[in-house]
């Protein structure tokens, strides 16, 4: 075995070194060229998207449901109907709304 | 010196110092744990928190991190001869650079996905925080003129760019158009786009536009700028950044086949001295010339703010910051490669009369040669490819910039609240610092910055990981060497604007950059001055807080482990 391969002799193997993440099959060099240049050259444009979607989202949760945060606004009819389709979105909008942020949040 | 011994002596150091410094850190001092729960994991909401395989995280950091810092930081240096700039290349990246990004990305994930701002407020104090934003305003005004006046020098020197950068807006904003509007296939649009891309780039080699405005030429970049920041990112910024990957990333490719076939020795003096022909030291200002590619601050907010939300596994940090600062450093090797070998002691003086871009364009498109692609058609990609590597940058500076401006004034002055007016007022900002000042010194404040940014980032680090009462001095003894070379660069470089330059320009002695009146270099270099004091003033205060907490967080844990143990 080449010297670089070696394990660490001080280092007790822990679990999960070196095998792959759960639910992913063992990655072959296309695969993971694949992956290298979609992280280059797409991932990015795939999280723009979904902040711009999701910003959309939220702003619209909170147009019509701010009241479970504590804005005051009137409760009206519409948000009863569209409580269904927003419960299950509900507490990832909480915390993105509540999370501290600041200006290094927008570069990235 | 052959360049092709630089790059497997930079690929040795970056396999070494990957698998045994970067590997000993993770396994006996961070503990990397795959069952723990990161924050991508634990407050995933699909946007900003979202776990993301190693593998595209990697090429997302790489692509963050790797623009126009590690290729123009190591021409520029040259000044100092080769062998200092490979030097700390290597050793910056085996010792700082990447514990620098590695920690960055760990502060983030061991601390519930917080940014800088809230992580100086928690580790520092109230002041750090509001310090550490304002400092990261004017850094990015600097990266604004500083990739904005090589930008323009580039373009007055290269004809043959300005079509193909013209054909790369166009075939970008089509290909987001297609792509999202009429939701072609992604595959085929990229094909076709690239393709005509680079026959964008021959029709440059046609028209030439050779007009030698630097005013125009900077107003044109800053026109693109413009229109990054307003229109939508979709159908605009991102669909270009997109097409124009695949260029770059081509025009890497060739360049390290052009070095193994052609093997240009490194004709460029190994070392010139300590003090170049203008008087500057090779300490400290060699280490705030050579940013990216050795430790830069940057990094540490794409490490933190952007990938440390991201991880999806403790494991995969080592990989995936470790392993992009490893291969920046390689790129940056291949910059000193393009400077010292492709371009050379032949044509080095003279290209640099057009700024470090023209050396860029001109070692690209000789290493291209060996390829067999002819020289014209060489400097028109390699053109291209740089002014969008800068412009790429500078889009997201001023959106940035734009919104902070919003955060900022935007209660107290409503018109700043909208978009155009802020785009337009980072732009006039970087405008008029690049119109009065001096590019070398822009580009020395734009380093040290960035430098300090980095031992803000490994200051913060320190305290979190003397908190954790784990080793700290892997990140302390990089901050304290970066904290004191940055803090002593930016007092040169003001001190020699003010002292130096400005006399001399006012003696005639010194003659303003062209194009430039003396009142405007010399209103320029106090401009310029007095951001080197504004930096200086807040590095200062956050090192006082900083190593303040540092030492406190230090005692305690002391007088913890001295203390009697009460339990029954």
């Amino acid at each position: 075995m080449p010297f670089w391969k070696k394990p660490k002799a001080n280092l007790p193997k822990q679990e999960g070194q070196g095998e792959p993440a759960e639910g992913q099959s063992k990655e072959g060099l296309g695969s993971v060229v694949k992956q290298f240049v979609y992280g280059m050259a797409a991932h990015d444009m795939t999280r723009y998207a979904l902040k711009t979607r999701s910003s959309m989202e939220h702003l619209f949760i909170l147009i019509t449901m701010g009241d479970l945060l504590g804005v005051p606004i009137l409760p009206p009819y519409y948000s009863l109907r569209l409580l269904p389709y927003v419960v299950p979105q509900i507490s990832t909008w909480k915390r993105r709304m509540l999370r501290e942020k600041d200006l290094t949040d927008a570069l990235f | 010196m052959s360049s092709v011994f630089a790059l497997v002596v930079a690929l040795v150091v970056a396999v070494l110092g990957y698998r045994w410094y970067a590997g000993y850190i993770d396994a006996n001092v961070i503990k990397a744990d795959p069952k723990r729960a990161t924050p991508a994991k634990m407050y995933m909401d699909g946007v900003d928190f979202i776990p993301t395989g190693r593998h595209v995280l990697f090429g997302y950091q790489f692509k963050s991190i790797a623009a126009l810092g590690p290729i123009t930081g190591p021409i520029v240096a040259m000044k100092w001869g080769w062998l200092p700039a490979l030097a700390w290349i290597l050793g910056g990246a085996l010792l700082f650079g990447w514990a620098h990004d590695y920690a960055s990305a760990f502060l983030t994930i061991r601390n519930d996905g917080q940014s800088f701002g809230a992580l100086s407020y928690r580790l520092i104090s109230p002041r750090g925080r509001a310090t550490l934003l304002a400092f990261i305003y004017f850094y990015l005004l600097l990266i604004l003129a500083a990739f904005g006046s090589i930008v323009a020098n580039m373009l007055v020197k290269n004809p043959v760019v300005p079509v193909a950068i013209v054909a790369l807006m166009i075939t970008g904003t089509l290909a987001g158009q297609a792509i999202y509007r009429k939701r072609m296939d992604i595959i085929a649009v990229t094909l076709v786009m690239v393709a005509l891309s680079l026959v964008g780039v021959w029709l440059g080699t046609i028209w030439k536009i050779p007009i030698a405005s630097f005013d125009l030429w900077l107003l044109f970049t800053l026109f693109f700028c413009y229109l990054g920041a307003v229109l939508p990112i979709w159908a605009y910024a991102q669909p270009i950044n997109y097409i124009s990957f695949y260029l770059v990333a081509l025009g890497m490719l060739g360049a390290i086949i052009g070095i193994f076939l052609g093997r240009p020795p490194l004709t460029l003096p190994a070392y010139t001295g300590f003090f170049t022909k203008t008087g500057e030291p090779l300490w400290p200002l060699l280490f705030v010339t050579i940013a990216c590619g050795a430790i830069s601050g940057w990094h540490s907010l794409v490490s933190s703010s952007g990938t440390g939300r991201q991880i999806e596994n403790e494991r995969d940090v080592k990989y995936v910051a470790a392993g992009a600062m490893f291969t920046e450093m390689v790129l940056a090797t291949l910059a000193v490669i393009i400077a010292a070998g492709a371009v050379g002691a032949n044509g080095f003086a003279e290209a640099m009369k057009g700024g470090p871009a023209n050396v860029f364009t001109q070692g690209m498109a000789s290493l291209l040669g060996f390829l067999g692609i002819g020289q014209t058609f060489g400097v028109a990609f390699a053109g291209a490819m740089f002014a969008i590597l800068a412009i790429t940058i500078m889009q997201l500076v001023v959106r940035f910039m734009r919104v902070a401006t919003v955060e900022i004034a935007g209660e107290k002055v409503p018109i700043l609240g909208n978009m155009h007016v802020g785009a337009l007022l980072a732009l006039f900002l970087g405008y008029v610092l690049v119109k009065t000042g001096t590019w070398n010194y822009i580009w020395t404040l734009f380093g040290g910055s960035n430098q300090l940014m980095a031992a803000l980032a490994l200051m913060l680090a320190s305290i979190w990981l003397a908190r954790e009462g784990k080793a700290w001095g892997w990140t302390f003894y990089p901050m304290l060497f970066m904290l004191a070379t940055t803090i002593v660069a930016l007092a040169v470089t003001a001190h020699s604007m003010v002292f130096t330059v400005v006399p001399g320009l006012q003696a005639g002695t010194v003659v303003p950059p062209a194009g430039q009146s003396v009142a405007a270099a010399i209103a320029g270099n106090y401009i310029a001055a007095a951001i080197g004091v504004f930096l200086i003033v807040a590095a200062l205060i956050l090192a006082y807080d900083g190593l303040r907490a540092f030492f406190k967080v230090k005692g305690e844990k002391a007088s913890q482990a001295a203390a009697p143990s009460h339990s029954a």
